[in-house]
């Protein structure tokens, strides 16, 4: 089993800091423009959820785990529903390496494996060096491609 | 090239001069009035003029679309090519050709005219459309399409087998030289099933002769078997026992409309019964006899509007085989033809409601991956309804699957569903609570009678639930309103998936959902086995993936169809 690396964390952490911040502002907007909300109240919002995200963020790292098993990705995950996902490389479509700014500047980047599957079905990979993320690509790909049936949806 | 291209029936040329003038009219319309509004010297009063100057140049247009519009069966494709000024041409090989599809409204009927439409898997719209071509020639187009298509795919198939055993050759010496690694980008793993397959296919006389597999290929092809066909009785209680959601947007649509004649309708039909004399004046008691009057009427309207669109919609409902595929046609005003090809299947289910299940009765339906023609997500109605022991008989031969023995999840999870419709009933006295603080009525604890349907609701959703590991197939039901037995066969499974809520940890229980590559709504989602034993789930989850290699396996070494067609 391959955990994900650790500055995930603050990629998770950053994004929840820039929600909890959006939900201040959105706060203050409304003290100023409809009724008035403790100064107190909207600095409580905002640093709760930080904490609470944060917290979120570490556990989230925690659980997350991936494998290559012989048949197929086997993925880890979740703090509130933990699921645990094989993805038969005979399934995969194919492979993507993405990486969004924050990502960018963390030095991240992600694998999005796709199957024919519902659109839940296409499974994100967070966390990866660049490098482990080209690599996984090029395996599952390689793996893809010699585990396919001539079975076509 | 041009010259071959045939033109739609000469009826469209006038429809699409009528929709082309009156859309076209609004554009001087609203130039000049845009125009008018800025310059003194032009005038609204001019519209009486400049009007037919833009229905005459829609219906110019309109006319010269129809003589624009071409479309051409060749040996390889299907060309259509159409527009006025920007023309476009498209050719559509028929292997990538999925359905083509006939679309009757009743005026289309009564005019005998008929849309066309051809669909290639991917992508949400008909890759043509041949808006309206006469009956006759729709249906030469529709066998003539689907003859080529199936061709295509035969030739397609013995080309793939040939192929594999050159490479087979090729590849084995490749490996022999390059070791296991295997450096060569095409599938060795293909290999070993493509030399299985050959001895099979080596005896087998139809080596030579391609034209002569084509020709006996037409002479099958043509035929159509039919498979079942809806009767009178069946028509009947399908449209009386099912409840379609589209009724309720209907009733709303024409209580938006008819709003003041609809409420004074329920004040004269409540009024001997105690409701109040108009919408001003009235008591708790009569307000509430007035809201019963009108959810009754309410329930009973959408009712007879799902029982009819039911009957229109599966009139005359027949299914059928052609070659490879499955053939229905259905509909009492709209009439739809379309296909649903048996290797496209992906899964089927068997769905009842508590109505049917009472009088004995359900329902087959097949999903295929994408493609919908009426957007069912998919899901198409195969048997509409029939007796349950033919169903399941259907069921059988289709798929192949032996008679399920359901195994049921743990009494555990009826106390889970217990617990969370208990929350659901608390929510409602809630929301009846605060319903008491901004409105007249006053005994808000009243709504705690809800309280009396939960351990029913919970054991009904309990025992419905079930799921069976086959040797080829997985069978997952759920559901009391409407249940749905799923059938997937392994070779089909596309991801398998072990979920645990919170709750569900706390009892060691699981949810597995198997994915296919059906395509879903918002409405439906993967098929699921609910709050199993982690242990089993665990179990099943493993045994899925195995089943999955070991049918992808004996499938490319036997190069078998999956489902069979003659069902009934």
């Amino acid at each position: 089993m391959e955990s994900l690396h650790t500055r995930i964390r603050l990629l998770w952490i950053a994004e929840v800091t820039i929600g909890a911040v959006v939900l201040g502002i959105a706060l203050a907007a409304v003290d100023s423009l409809l009724t008035s909300v403790p100064v107190a109240a909207q600095a409580g919002v905002v640093v709760a959820g930080i904490v609470l995200g944060s917290a979120y963020a570490v556990r989230r790292y925690q659980v997350w785990q991936f494998d290559l098993q012989p048949d197929a990705l086997y993925l880890e995950r979740g703090v509130v529903t933990f699921v645990e996902t094989a993805v038969p490389f005979v399934r995969v479509q194919h492979v993507d390496t993405q990486f969004g700014p924050i990502e960018r500047i963390l030095g991240l980047s992600s694998v999005v494996v796709y199957t024919a599957g519902t659109r839940n079905a296409d499974v994100r990979i967070p966390g990866l060096t660049p490098d482990r993320a080209r690599e996984l690509q090029d395996t599952l790909r390689d793996l893809a491609v010699e585990s396919e049936a001539d079975d076509a949806v | 090239m041009s010259d071959s291209l045939n033109r739609l029936h000469p009826l469209s040329a006038v429809t699409y001069a009528l929709q082309h003038g009156f859309v076209w009219l609004w554009i001087p319309v609203t130039l000049l009035l845009v125009l008018a509004g800025v310059f003194d010297p032009i005038r609204a009063g001019w519209i009486p003029f400049v009007a037919p100057i833009g229905f005459l140049a829609g219906v110019a247009y309109g006319v010269a679309y129809y003589y624009r519009f071409g479309y051409a069966v060749t040996p390889d494709t299907v060309d259509v090519s159409s527009g006025v000024v920007a023309r476009r041409s498209r050719e559509i090989p028929y292997r990538r050709i999925q359905n083509v599809d006939i679309k009757q409204g009743v005026i289309q009927r009564v005019l005998g005219l008929a849309v066309v439409s051809i669909e290639t898997a991917g992508g949400g719209d008909s890759e043509a459309t041949l808006n309206f071509v006469g009956e006759a020639e729709a249906t030469r187009l529709q066998r003539e399409i689907r003859r080529r298509t199936a061709d295509s795919r035969d030739r397609q198939r013995s080309r793939d087998e040939q192929t594999a055993e050159s490479e087979a050759t090729t590849d084995a010496s490749e490996l022999a030289d390059t070791g296991p690694s295997g450096e060569s980008p095409s599938t060795p793993v293909r290999t070993p099933d493509a030399e299985s397959s050959s001895p099979s296919a080596g005896p087998e006389p139809s080596e030579p002769g391609e034209p002569s597999d084509t020709g006996t290929n037409e002479f099958s092809e043509q035929r159509r078997h039919p498979l079942f066909a809806l009767q009178s009785r069946e028509l009947l209680l399908y449209s009386f026992t099912s409840v379609r959601a589209a009724a309720v947007a209907g009733v709303m649509f024409v209580f938006f409309l008819a709003t003041d004649s609809i409420f004074d309708y329920l004040l004269t039909v409540a009024e001997p019964v105690g409701g109040p004399a108009d919408l001003g004046s009235g008591t708790v008691g009569s307000y509430g006899v007035l809201t019963l009057v009108s959810l009754l009427n309410a329930i009973g309207v959408t009712y007879l509007l799902s029982v009819a669109y039911t009957f229109g919609t599966y009139y005359d409902f027949q299914l059928g085989r052609v070659g490879e595929d499955f053939v229905y046609e259905r509909g009492l005003l709209q009439r739809y033809s379309g296909s649903i090809p048996s290797e496209k299947v992906q899964s089927v289910t068997i769905t009842d409601n508590p109505l049917q299940r009472l009088i004995g009765y359900a329902g087959l339906w097949v999903e295929t991956a994408g493609y919908g023609p009426d957007s069912n997500g998919g899901s198409q109605s195969a048997v509409p309804l029939a007796r349950r022991e033919r169903v399941h008989t259907f069921t059988e031969n289709l798929t192949g699957v032996e008679t399920p023995t359901f195994q049921r999840p743990p009494p555990l999870a009826r106390r889970r569903y217990l617990a969370r419709y208990s929350l659901l009933a608390g929510l409602i006295v809630l929301v009846a609570f605060g319903i008491t603080q901004v409105t007249i009525f006053d005994r808000w604890y009243l709504a705690a009678v809800v309280f009396l349907a939960v351990p029913p609701a919970a054991h009904l959703r309990y025992v419905h639930l079930g799921y069976y590991v086959g040797d080829d197939h997985i069978v997952i039901r759920r559901g009391f309103w409407k249940r749905q037995t799923t059938v997937i066969p392994y070779y089909r499974i596309q991801t398998v998936s072990t979920r645990r809520s919170v709750f569900q940890r706390r009892l060691g229980l699981a949810s597995l959902v198997i994915d296919t590559a059906s395509s879903r709504t918002m409405t439906r989602s993967a098929p699921r086995i609910y709050d199993i034993e982690l242990a089993d789930a665990r179990e099943t989850h493993q045994t899925s993936r195995e089943r999955l290699q070991t049918a992808l396996r004996e499938r490319a070494a036997a190069d078998d169809p999956g489902v069979s067609v003659d069902f009934t």
